[in-house]
């Protein structure tokens, strides 16, 4: 190890480092009496500070030739770049909005904040692996915190329950990765993704990549490896939720970006309708399913369920269109995502979330801003302009029609029609007349900025997309 | 002297002896017991094949050894969750886990 | 039928035995100890196969570590309330075509697959060419293993703590 080795997981460090500072702080501000007691927001401090000086580091490096370092296991290059940055910003928006809830439920803070900081490390390890078994390391260090921050109200039947199933099925599917990663290194003779693309056309190592695929499609809730996604959505606390339905995506998506367009091209006849078909499952079943919800967290899920559809066109696709739109979506999807749960974090239904459908209602007369920060979200999730989320399946439409996959466009923009409904079901009542008199609504100047942000966000690549675009395109100069 | 194949078929017949525990098993313990036998199925791939396959270098005994590793964090991890579901669901059998539909 | 043949058959056998009973027993502790041989049993393959580190480790952390944990979680829980529940679900018939099917298929592959070796042999001392590999190439992954174990500490802690 060098000191340029160091330098180029400068974010990671910094992440890692104020994780630890987190935890310290916690012990420290408790003292003997073990159960934490730290409601300030001293931790979420240590933590955006962490956050900040991770997305410094990435600035200050100049957006130049792909690094490698570790004896070939990391790589920093134009892709590792984007995915940080969306890592970071769910980080960050996860950090701002939760600490109202955070102190009304009395979650532990320290925990909290460190065990979010490390599952952003191992979706930035993902992003930037080069080798399957950083690969692994990564969605390990991403899923572990998430099991963990899914169980993390003890007081709560639902939050346990959410965090017993989503370890079961998560450790399941590790396994799965494992014996693919087995069975691919047993077929090239190598872990090392560079190499893979001169690996023999053999059976073994098309059994091996499925398997990556399962454990992989498990992580970014694919059908058919989503059951997990509406109960763990549900029972987990809220900002738990709203950080794992970005993050988880983040990880795998940026696995699967190193797996198939970059690792594996020669794959792509056989392996590009094999997604396409899941892509197509994913679209339906999620956005089918999510007409019938009545509670905004099951909705949320079933609506990721059916963005990792759209996602996948992408990475179906291939090539330099369609791994640019991935990425593109990726940072539209972090913030619109979180911008609407962190509208939900404000809302409190008599000491419980409030995350029924009617308990928004009214909410434009009580907290406009947030009401519009909602609506806002929720026409970008549906896909309408002038918001991000119109500007990110066109994209990967037009990946997807590039690639001759008209089917595939076709699937998406019909499903994209189905999915307004809901959407905008949940965006009419949060501004319509009338109020549901239990929910309260809390102010927090630190959620309110992170907000604002989000919705920025959606608004900005919606509206100017330009210079976003032109950072994604450079991201995949290297594929061919 | 047997062959990279007979270690690949003790391999595939213990992760599926697994699998059948995963699918078949209500109690949440018996679970993480049906996950264990598959990683341990997979180590005994990367081991094999960095016998038979690959023998230049160690990258599969070191991935083996990182598997080792990371399943009994996975072990700790999810014993801790079944025993606190236990706590406070009162059961460790999966199928009655079900405040919220499954 | 060589030696090294023989002790392959027989250790597969041991393995594949006790997994058999680790799955199927009705008694969930019955399973918990039938992990020992399973976990001893591979670790004699992988005493076959030249690993003798990763043998040692798999003695210490899983016919040691993980089978003790295991039996402490099925005490503190149903084990230790005397209670013999029904330990199946009603997928019986599912899981084993599932797993068969999946055992079939693999078993396929790994049959049909043309094998290439790459040139080189093992080391004769396996534990100093494995700590070079992880102060060496392996150096990250080293670095991060150790991350994820403070995550399940923390995790292990935050989660399993009594409620004050």
């Amino acid at each position: 190890m060098t000191w340029a080795d160091l330098s180029l997981i400068a974010p990671e460090l910094a992440l890692a480092a104020a994780a630890c500072a987190a935890l310290l702080q916690d012990a420290w501000a408790t003292g003997p009496a073990l159960e934490s007691r730290s409601r300030g927001p001293a931790a979420a401090w240590i933590a955006l500070g962490g956050v900040c000086a991770a997305l410094l580091l990435l600035g200050v490096r100049p957006a130049g030739a792909a690094q490698v370092g570790f004896a070939g296991m990391y790589v920093r290059d134009g892709i590792t770049r984007v995915v940080d940055l969306a890592a970071l910003a769910a980080a960050g928006l996860g950090v701002m909005l939760s600490p109202p809830y955070l102190e009304r439920f009395r979650l532990p803070a320290g925990e909290y904040h460190a065990l979010l900081l490390l599952s952003t490390a191992g979706a930035m390890l993902m992003g930037a692996s080069r080798n399957l078994v950083l690969l692994f390391l990564g969605l390990e260090m991403l899923s572990f915190p998430l099991y963990v921050l899914a169980a993390l109200a003890r007081r709560s039947r639902r939050s346990q329950e959410a965090g017993l199933k989503y370890l079961l099925l998560g450790a399941f599917a590790t396994a799965f990765f494992v014996y693919g990663v087995a069975l691919v290194y047993g077929a090239s003779g190598t872990a090392d993704l560079s190499r893979l693309g001169r690996a023999p056309d053999v059976p073994l190592l098309h059994a091996g990549v499925a398997f990556l695929v399962i454990g992989l499609g498990f992580e970014a809730a694919l059908v058919p490896f989503h059951a997990w996604a509406p109960d763990v959505y549900e029972g987990a606390p809220m900002p738990a939720t709203a950080f794992m339905s970005v993050i988880a995506k983040v990880g795998a998506f940026a696995g699967l970006l190193r797996l198939f367009p970059q690792a594996l091209p020669q794959l792509a006849p056989a392996w590009g309708q094999m997604l396409a078909a899941i892509a197509v499952a994913t679209m339906i079943l999620g956005n089918l399913a999510a007409l019938a919800q009545s509670n905004v967290k099951r909705l949320l899920a079933y609506s990721g369920v059916a963005h990792a559809g759209y996602i996948l066109i992408g990475i179906a696709s291939g090539g330099p269109a369609g791994s640019s739109a991935v990425l593109y979506y990726l940072l539209v999807y972090v913030a619109m995502n979180l911008g609407a749960f962190g509208v939900l974090l404000l809302l409190e239904r008599r000491g419980e979330e409030a995350d029924r459908v009617e308990d928004l209602a009214g909410l434009l007369g009580r907290a406009p801003w947030a009401a519009v920060v909602l609506a806002a979200c929720m026409v970008s999730l549906a896909g309408l302009p002038p918001t991000a989320g119109f500007i990110a399946k066109l994209y990967l439409f037009r990946a997807a029609l590039q690639d001759h996959r008209v089917a595939l466009a076709l699937v998406g923009a019909l499903t994209s029609v189905v999915s307004v409904y809901y959407y905008l079901r949940v965006a009419s009542v949060a501004l319509s007349a009338g109020a549901a008199d239990a929910v309260a609504v809390r102010h927090s100047r630190f959620a309110g900025v992170g907000l604002a942000l989000a919705a920025a966000g959606v608004l900005w690549l919606g509206i100017v997309p330009g210079a976003i675009t032109a950072l994604v395109q450079q991201a995949v100069q290297a594929l061919r | 002297m047997p062959a990279l194949t007979h270690y690949l078929v003790l391999s595939a017949l213990l992760f599926c002896l697994g699998l059948f525990a995963v699918v078949t098993r209500r109690n949440g313990v018996a679970i993480l017991m049906g996950i264990e036998l598959m990683l341990n199925a997979a180590n005994v791939n990367l081991v094999a094949f960095n016998k038979f396959a690959a023998p230049g270098a160690m990258q599969g005994q070191v991935f083996a050894l990182i598997v080792i590793t990371l399943a009994a964090c996975e072990a700790a991890v999810g014993l801790a969750l079944v025993l606190a579901a236990y706590r406070s669901l009162e059961t460790v059998y999966v199928d009655e886990i079900n405040v919220m539909k499954w | 039928m060589s030696g090294e043949a023989i002790a392959f058959y027989v250790l597969a056998a041991v393995t594949l035995g006790s997994g058999v009973v680790v799955v199927t027993s009705p008694n969930v502790v019955h399973s918990a100890v039938a992990l020992v041989p399973t976990f001893l049993g591979v670790t004699g393959i992988y005493v076959l196969l030249s690993a003798e580190f990763v043998a040692v480790i798999q003695v210490l952390i899983y016919a040691g570590a993980i089978t003790v944990l295991i039996l402490f979680v099925i005490m503190l829980t149903e084990g230790g309330t005397g209670i013999r529940a029904r330990q199946r679900n009603e997928q019986g018939a599912i899981g084993a075509a599932v797993a068969a099917a999946m055992a079939g298929l693999l078993i396929a592959v790994a049959v049909r697959t043309p094998w290439a070796r790459l040139p080189g042999t093992l080391p004769t001392y396996t534990p100093g060419a494995i700590g070079q590999s992880f102060l060496g190439p392996n150096l990250l992954v080293f670095e991060g293993t150790s991350v994820v174990l403070l995550v399940s500490l923390v995790g292990a802690i935050v989660i399993a703590r009594k409620e004050e």
